[in-house]
């Protein structure tokens, strides 16, 4: 059932059940079936609106195609049957929205630690506590970031559409395998409930990575150490015969428990960071629209991402040069591209569903250089084009006064 | 094209909302559709969002409603105001009493009368929905009621949405 070494089975199955073609469905259904197609075959999770459909079609579609779906008793529970799931060797994921992604953070930091390669859907809903249960929001943007103790990395990955929420995933699980890291993917309510038109590709047209397995016994002997000279460890798979130790503890190369020596707890730790960090390349990812000439430059992500476009196709047709970034992996985030971009730019504008969270992580690059306005929404209801618009046409109107002085 | 499907809990709006969409997706349109409800399964207020174009949408709620289908006087209520003052206004004419111009039908005594089952009043209203607007194809919408309703209840579904359908042409 794991797709390494069966794919002839699993791609007929896959194209026997979803046929390349136009479907018409939910961005919460499009990340199930980007699950399915980038080989998850475990899920375990507790269903929380808005995270729920993700649930129901994983229960539904996992067992044609051979994998495992388990009801948990709470969110607790199911992110560590997704990290036992994930070191026999399947490709496991959770999803989960507001109060349950808040449980989550313990094991999440868990996987961080053990290196166990995960995909965690965090639908992200209204807050804080049970907030407005059925709406969407982007509150949750520092939460990924650092919502699990102590230093640590983190990938975190936020779709813009339905059909983009099905092409991510498959990102996400792709880098996690790839980096031995647990991946969170930042979807949101309104997303996850919108329905509209994906193309579902034949499964030879995705791209599927596996992580690194020993070699020889030689190598599962440092199932944390680097093996290879890329900081990523190969992984002994449980019940491929090693033996093996995994602790959420501090632990030297061999995955042996120390507390109590600086040096392994400082060698551990910088190896994760620099894990994500020399490959930061190869992790990032945006979207550029309109940079060329841009004067007024809009930062946004996931679902106010899209307003955003329409705001600055919109102005462009008025004549004002306006343009757009879309950072689609936010952690770690495209700083050094958004502080190039701020050189040309008469002011940055933060399109987000939340009070001001991404715009923080814009001024620590851009500094005081350019003025930096929010766009804020909260409430449940999307940012408009509209909204947008008038943002930046009263900044387009400040600038021009600011060079008739 | 923003259009806006109100009712109850329990009167299947959203499930017209979805075989519109899907319609409008079966011809190749773009679309994007939303819905909001109460947290009850039934009673509560709800509402199935669509926006269909040619061009690409970068909205993704309603704005400002081009149509307003009610289906009862709770959803009018709650919708009315998102409702363009030249905006086309259809309701069930027995159950809201609206403070404006409409046009519509007695959509729910017309699915009990002509099918036994009052449940099927989504599909008598998309149908005269469809035939007033003409926004998707009849046969489109035939197409995507076949997919989406369940198994066992495509005939009668098919049937209400054509006795709507007729009643929209009259």
């Amino acid at each position: 059932m794991i797709i390494r070494g069966d794919e002839p089975e699993q791609i007929g199955l896959l194209k026997k059940l979803y046929p390349k073609g136009n479907y018409f469905m939910q961005g919460d259904e499009a990340i199930a079936y980007g699950a399915l197609f980038a080989g998850c075959r475990f899920y375990a999770g507790y269903p929380i609106t808005p995270a729920s459909e993700i649930a129901e079609t994983m229960a539904r579609e996992l067992p044609k195609l051979k994998g495992y779906y388990i009801q948990m008793e709470d969110e607790i529970g199911s992110i560590a049957a997704v990290v036992g799931a994930s070191w026999t060797g399947l490709k496991s994921m959770t999803a989960t929205s507001g109060p349950g992604f808040s449980l989550m953070q313990e094991n999440l930091g868990y996987a961080v630690f053990t290196e166990t390669p995960l995909v965690l859907v965090d639908v992200q809903r209204s807050g804080p506590s049970t907030g407005q249960a059925t709406k969407g929001a982007q509150g949750d943007f520092f939460q990924a970031r650092w919502g699990t103790h102590g230093d640590h990395p983190i990938i975190a990955i936020s779709p813009t559409s339905v059909e983009d929420s099905f092409w991510e995933t498959i990102r996400a699980f792709n880098l996690s395998e790839k980096f031995r890291i647990p991946v969170i993917l930042l979807a949101d309510g309104i997303i996850g409930h919108t329905r509209e038109q994906i193309r579902i590709p034949d499964p030879e047209e995705v791209e599927i990575i596996y992580r690194k397995l020993p070699a020889n016994e030689e190598e599962a002997k440092y199932p944390f150490g680097d093996v290879h000279g890329d900081l990523v460890p190969p992984m002994p798979l449980f019940g491929n015969g090693y033996f093996t130790h995994v602790t959420g503890s501090t632990h030297k190369e061999n995955g042996l428990r120390d507390v109590y020596t600086p040096e392994v707890h400082d060698r551990l730790v910088r190896r994760l960071h620099k894990k994500i960090e020399v490959h930061e390349k190869e992790i990032q990812k945006w979207e550029e629209y309109y940079t060329d000439d841009v004067e007024i430059l809009l930062v946004s992500w996931g679902v106010s991402a899209r307003p955003s476009l329409g705001a600055v196709i919109e102005a462009r047709k008025r004549g004002i040069k306006a343009g757009l970034i879309v950072p689609k992996t936010v952690h770690p985030f495209p700083g050094k591209r958004i502080r190039e971009l701020s050189k040309k730019a008469h002011v940055i504008l933060v399109p987000e569903m939340n009070l001001g969270q991404m715009i923080l992580e814009v001024q620590r690059f851009v500094r005081d250089e350019v003025p930096i306005i929010s766009v804020n929404k909260i409430g449940g209801v999307p940012l408009t084009v509209e909204d947008i618009l008038k943002e930046i046409e009263s900044s387009a109107e400040r600038s021009r006064h600011r060079s008739a002085d | 094209m923003q259009i806006r499907l109100a009712g109850i809990g329990g009167q299947g709006v959203v499930l017209a909302g979805i075989i519109l969409g899907e319609a409008a997706a079966i011809e190749g349109l773009n679309v994007i559709q939303t819905q909001d409800y109460g947290s009850q399964s039934r009673g509560g207020h709800s509402i199935a969002d669509l926006i269909i174009s040619k061009e690409p949408i970068y909205d993704l709620m309603v704005t400002k409603a081009d149509i307003l289908v009610a289906l009862a006087q709770l959803g009018y209520n709650s919708t009315k105001d998102s409702l363009r003052e030249d905006g086309l206004l259809i309701i069930d004419t027995d159950l809201v009493k609206p403070d404006r111009e409409y046009i519509g039908a007695p959509f729910t005594r017309l699915a009990e009368e002509k099918t036994g089952l009052a449940l099927t009043v989504n599909m008598v209203a998309l149908g005269y929905l469809v035939a007033k607007t003409n926004i998707v194809k009849k046969e489109s919408v035939e197409k995507a009621i076949k997919r989406r309703v369940p198994k066992g209840t495509e005939e009668i579904n098919l049937k209400a949405f054509r006795i709507g359908y007729e009643e929209g042409l009259r």
